[in-house]
C-alpha cells in the first residue's frame, strides 16, 4: 500500500556547505528533512521507494536506461567524504519489474550499480532509525534524451498500482528540483516565479498538469529534474501538496514538499 | 540568449573527452594521475589535441562546443579545484 508521498531537494550544498552558502536558508531546508523523518517514523513504513535522477555517475553513455530499477540486496556509493550503504526491498524492487514489464514499461534493472547522490542525500537528512530498506528508482534527466514528463507520469501512475497493490507500507519519494543549471552560465539565475507557480499548482491539487509540460520547457526553466516529480504525480494523482518549505538559494529552489495519499 | 538546450545530446565525437571528465569527477585514482601528469592521464584517456587544449586552459564553452556534457565539465572543474585548493565545508 502507499502510506506517503514527498518530494525533497538534493542540493549537494545542504550536506556539505562551503562558504559561499547562507547557513540559516541550509538548516531551514534541514527543519524541513526533519518533519519528513518525522513523518516517515509515523508512518511506520516498511519500504521507501526513492524516484531520482543518477547525475552520470551509475550511468554513463556506455549505458543510458530511461527508467531503472535497482534490485540488488544492498546498494551503495560515495559523494565527496560521505560514503553510504542501504539495503534493499528486495522483493519490492523486484515486483516492480516485473509487473512494471508486464503493464508495458521495458525497465532497465541493475543489481551493481552505484548510488549516486541524488537518492542519497534525502536519506541522509530523512532516513528513520532504524532505517527502513529502499527501492531507487532512477529516471534519466541528464542525458538526453531523456523520458518525457508524460512518459514519466504514466510511469508513475503505474508505479502507484504496483504499490497500492502490496502488502509493504510504501513511501514514495521524489528527490531533485526545483530550478538549478548546473555547469552553464545560468547557474546563478535559477528561474524561481517559475518554481512557485508550480508549487502553487501543485497545492491546488493539479499535479497532472505537470504531464503535459514539454521537455524542452523544463530544459528552459532548469528543471529537468521534475521528471521525477511527475513520475511521483502520476502516483499521488490530484492529491494537494503541502508545501514544508521552498527556499531559493543563490543557484538553487529547494523544495521540501508532502501529498497526503 | 541562444535557444540551444543548456544539455544538449552527447555527440559520438565527444565520448572520449566525456569519458575523461565523467572520470575526473568520479575516480579519485584517475583525479590523482591527472593532478600529478595531466598531458599523460589525458593520453590514457585518448583525447585529440584540441580537447586536451581546452581542458588545460578549464575552458567551458570551449569544452561544451566540442561536445562536453555541461554537468561534466562543471563537476570535473569542481573536484579539481577541491584538489587543488581545499575549500573548508561544515559537514551536515
Amino acid at each position: 500500500m502507499l502510506v506517503g508521498a514527498f518530494a525533497c531537494a538534493h542540493t549537494p550544498q545542504l550536506l556539505a556547505r562551503p562558504g559561499t552558502e547562507d547557513r540559516d536558508l541550509v538548516l531551514r531546508v534541514h527543519a524541513a528533512f526533519g518533519r519528513v523523518k518525522r513523518r516517515l517514523e509515523a508512518l511506520r513504513a516498511d519500504a521507501i521507494a526513492i524516484v531520482a535522477g543518477d547525475h552520470v555517475e551509475a550511468f554513463f553513455l556506455d549505458g543510458v536506461p530511461a527508467l531503472a530499477v535497482y534490485v540488488g540486496t544492498e546498494c551503495a556509493g560515495s559523494f565527496g567524504h560521505y560514503r553510504y550503504r542501504f539495503p534493499i526491498h528486495e522483493l519490492l524492487a523486484r515486483t516492480i519489474v516485473e509487473q512494471g514489464v508486464e503493464r508495458g514499461f521495458d525497465l532497465f534493472y541493475t543489481q551493481a550499480a552505484p548510488l549516486d547522490y541524488a537518492f542519497y542525500v534525502p536519506l541522509h537528512f530523512t532516513m528513520p532509525e532504524p532505517a527502513v530498506p529502499i527501492v531507487p528508482l532512477h529516471v534519466n534527466v541528464y542525458l538526453p534524451p531523456q523520458p518525457t514528463p508524460q512518459r514519466c507520469y504514466d510511469w508513475g501512475r503505474v508505479l502507484g498500482e504496483i504499490v497500492r497493490g502490496r502488502p509493504e507500507r510504501v513511501v514514495l519519494m521524489a528527490s531533485g528540483g526545483m530550478s538549478h543549471f548546473p555547469g552553464t552560465d545560468r547557474y546563478a539565475s535559477p528561474e524561481f516565479e517559475y518554481d512557485r507557480r508550480w508549487l502553487e499548482t501543485l497545492k491546488a491539487g493539479r499535479g497532472r498538469e505537470l504531464a503535459a509540460i514539454t521537455g524542452e520547457e523544463l530544459d528552459k526553466m532548469g528543471n529537468i529534474e521534475l521528471r521525477t516529480w511527475a513520475t511521483l504525480l502520476g502516483a499521488v494523482g490530484d492529491a494537494k501538496a503541502d508545501v514544508y518549505c521552498y527556499e531559493p538559494s543563490w543557484h538553487h529552489g529547494n523544495a521540501v514538499v508532502e501529498w497526503a495519499v | 540568449m541562444n535557444d540551444q538546450p543548456h544539455y544538449r545530446f552527447p555527440p559520438a565525437s565527444a565520448y572520449r573527452l566525456n569519458r575523461c571528465l565523467f572520470a575526473l569527477k568520479s575516480d579519485d585514482a584517475f583525479r590523482t594521475r591527472f593532478l600529478k601528469d595531466a598531458p599523460a592521464a589525458m593520453r590514457e584517456m585518448g583525447l585529440e589535441t584540441d580537447d586536451t587544449a581546452a581542458l588545460l586552459r578549464g575552458d567551458r564553452d570551449a569544452l561544451v562546443a566540442r561536445g562536453a556534457h555541461p554537468y561534466l565539465v562543471f563537476m570535473a572543474d569542481l573536484r579539481l579545484r577541491m584538489e587543488r585548493e581545499p575549500v573548508t565545508f561544515e559537514y551536515f
